[in-house]
């Protein structure tokens, strides 16, 4: 009522004034206007460390088990929590408004919990809208290539192992360049990128130079749907199977298709790679399809995957080649992710592999028993419960 | 028996419309913008220039605000912006802890934007869409 009384006589003057009121209003109004616009100057200004500076991290610890020590995952029949347990911090420091340096330290269970950087890069985004990165930044094959280890974000308890493991590398030195389009309402995405790498991973044998590691990727997305494709090549140098197989320049040759469906309730997955490999070293194709749905905090979801080799009759006349790079695998998962409390997602996963063939299903562990003619193990069970938190 | 009925009927319906909606605001000289330039905004596309504002995680005019308009549980923008921050490509909005620290953060700045409930809507700021 008060206020009322107060407003009363305003609002006479207001009416009896109109014109004069306006012109007041408006240079009144430019003032203020002026007055936030040297406000927000000031304040940009004086932005404070802090507020340049972003730190974040995320965990992954998980249990991982089998029925049989085939090797599907890395998973053996003792419980495991170190295969797939991983840590990552990131630092973001914007050097301007346009100019960002990024580094991402990594530590993997599966690696000893050696400390790796992951990401270490410039970026400078131009005002026409191209974005340039240089350092070490990751290879980005697939649709989850980017935040491969950034569990939290993914709807499974792992990308599946068919698709994700074609390809020995997940981070290169170089440098890309991507533009957005921003169409009226979704992005286009165009991203090349070059550089080189190396794998020297002892357990699985490899020992390679990667040079001349270049690709070419679009996606676009409305934010409900995503498309991608990708086409990447790199030249190969050294050696396979501990040594054996000695790779002399050969050139290996990645094509993805990719699509993802997102609508609050249902989710949708699928991706089909084929890799193509110059001289005895394996061509495959690989894909995947991943339902599920969101009831409330859960949400169940199912994987159909498979895994082959494209070039078996290269091979064929020589059975040792044959046993050790020819590759046939189905897979089959069922799992559900639990977003328990903020920041943490619990997810539970059993996933079945399958329908080897005569190979030994990629599994690492699967050796060929020559007085039997056959692999030791034609499949293999995998049981997996992960916490995935990020901060 | 039939007054009592729609007395109950009255103050249900007076009940739903108190329930006021979520709002997105600009500063008091910013033009309406399109639901779907309101969903890119906040999921940090679209224009370089607009400062976006949030409320605090937790907030329930946040979580009303996303199931509208970016169709997003709290859940799900916490793994779409930890996908954004740990790939590089952006960070999530500023944030302010209530309605009052909204409305002076928006009417501060002409390229700001929030969002609050429709019943705390002043004259500092401007409605420039409801969802």
């Amino acid at each position: 009522m008060k206020f009322n009384l107060k407003a009363l006589p305003l609002a006479i003057s207001v009416a009896m004034l109109p014109a004069y009121v306006a012109a007041e209003e408006t240079s009144d109004e430019k003032i203020a206007k002026l007055e936030q616009q040297v406000q927000s100057l000031q304040k940009s200004q004086t932005e404070s460390l802090t507020e340049r500076f972003r730190f974040n991290g995320f965990i992954s610890a998980a249990y991982v088990s089998s029925d049989n020590s085939a090797g599907y995952n890395g998973a053996t029949t003792s419980a495991d929590f170190s295969e797939d347990s991983k840590m990552g911090f990131q630092g973001t420091f914007n050097i301007s408004n346009q100019t960002t340096a990024v580094m991402q330290l990594m530590m993997r269970g599966s690696n000893d919990w050696e400390v790796e950087a992951e990401w270490a890069y410039l970026a400078h985004s131009f005002d026409n809208g191209v974005k340039i990165r240089g350092g070490k930044l990751r290879v980005p094959l697939f649709m989850y290539s980017d935040y491969l280890d950034v569990g939290y974000a993914q709807p499974f308890a792992r990308p599946p192992s068919e698709v994700y493991s074609q390809v020995p590398f997940s981070s290169y030195t170089g440098g890309d360049i991507a533009y957005d389009y921003e169409l009226e309402d979704s992005t286009l995405t165009i991203q090349a990128f070059g550089g080189e790498s190396d794998v020297n991973d002892e357990d699985e044998g490899l020992d390679l130079e990667l040079s001349n590691v270049m690709g070419i990727n679009a996606s676009w997305t409305d934010l409900t749907w995503t498309f991608r494709a990708v086409y990447g090549q790199t030249e190969l140098d050294g050696s396979v199977g501990a040594g054996t197989v000695v790779v002399d320049k050969e050139t290996a040759a990645f094509t993805g298709l990719g699509g993802s469906y997102d609508d609050g309730n249902w989710i949708a997955v699928a991706e089909w790679t084929t890799v193509e490999i110059d001289g005895v070293l394996a061509d495959s194709e690989s894909a995947y399809l991943t339902l599920g749905y969101r009831i409330n905090e859960f949400t169940p979801y199912a994987t159909v995957a498979y895994l082959k080799t494209t070039d078996e009759d290269e091979r064929s006349s020589i059975p040792p080649l044959a046993y050790a790079f020819d590759e046939e695998r189905m897979a089959y998962s069922l799992g559900l992710r639990w977003d328990a409390i903020e920041n943490v997602a619990v997810k539970f996963d059993v996933t079945y592999a399958t329908d080897f063939g005569d190979t030994h299903g990629g599994l690492s562990n699967n050796n060929f028993n020559p007085l039997t003619g056959k692999f030791m193990y034609d499949d293999s069970m995998v049981y997996t419960v992960k916490f995935d938190a990020v901060f | 028996m039939k007054k009592v009925l729609s007395i109950l009927a009255l103050s249900v319906c007076s009940i739903m419309s108190a329930q006021a909606a979520v709002v997105v605001i600009g500063a008091p000289g910013a033009a309406d913008i399109s639901a779907s330039d309101a969903k890119k905004l906040f999921l940090g596309k679209g224009s370089k220039s607009a400062v976006v504002y949030e409320l605090n995680e937790g907030n329930a005019t946040r979580s009303e605000f996303h199931s509208s308009v970016t169709g997003k549980s709290d859940s799900q923008l916490k793994a779409f912006w930890s996908k954004q921050v740990f790939t590089g490509k952006g960070n999530p909005p500023a944030t302010v802890s209530n309605a009052a620290a909204m409305k002076s953060a928006v009417a501060s700045n002409p390229n700001a934007i929030g969002y609050i409930d429709e019943a705390d809507v002043d004259a500092s700021v401007r409605v420039i869409l409801k969802p």
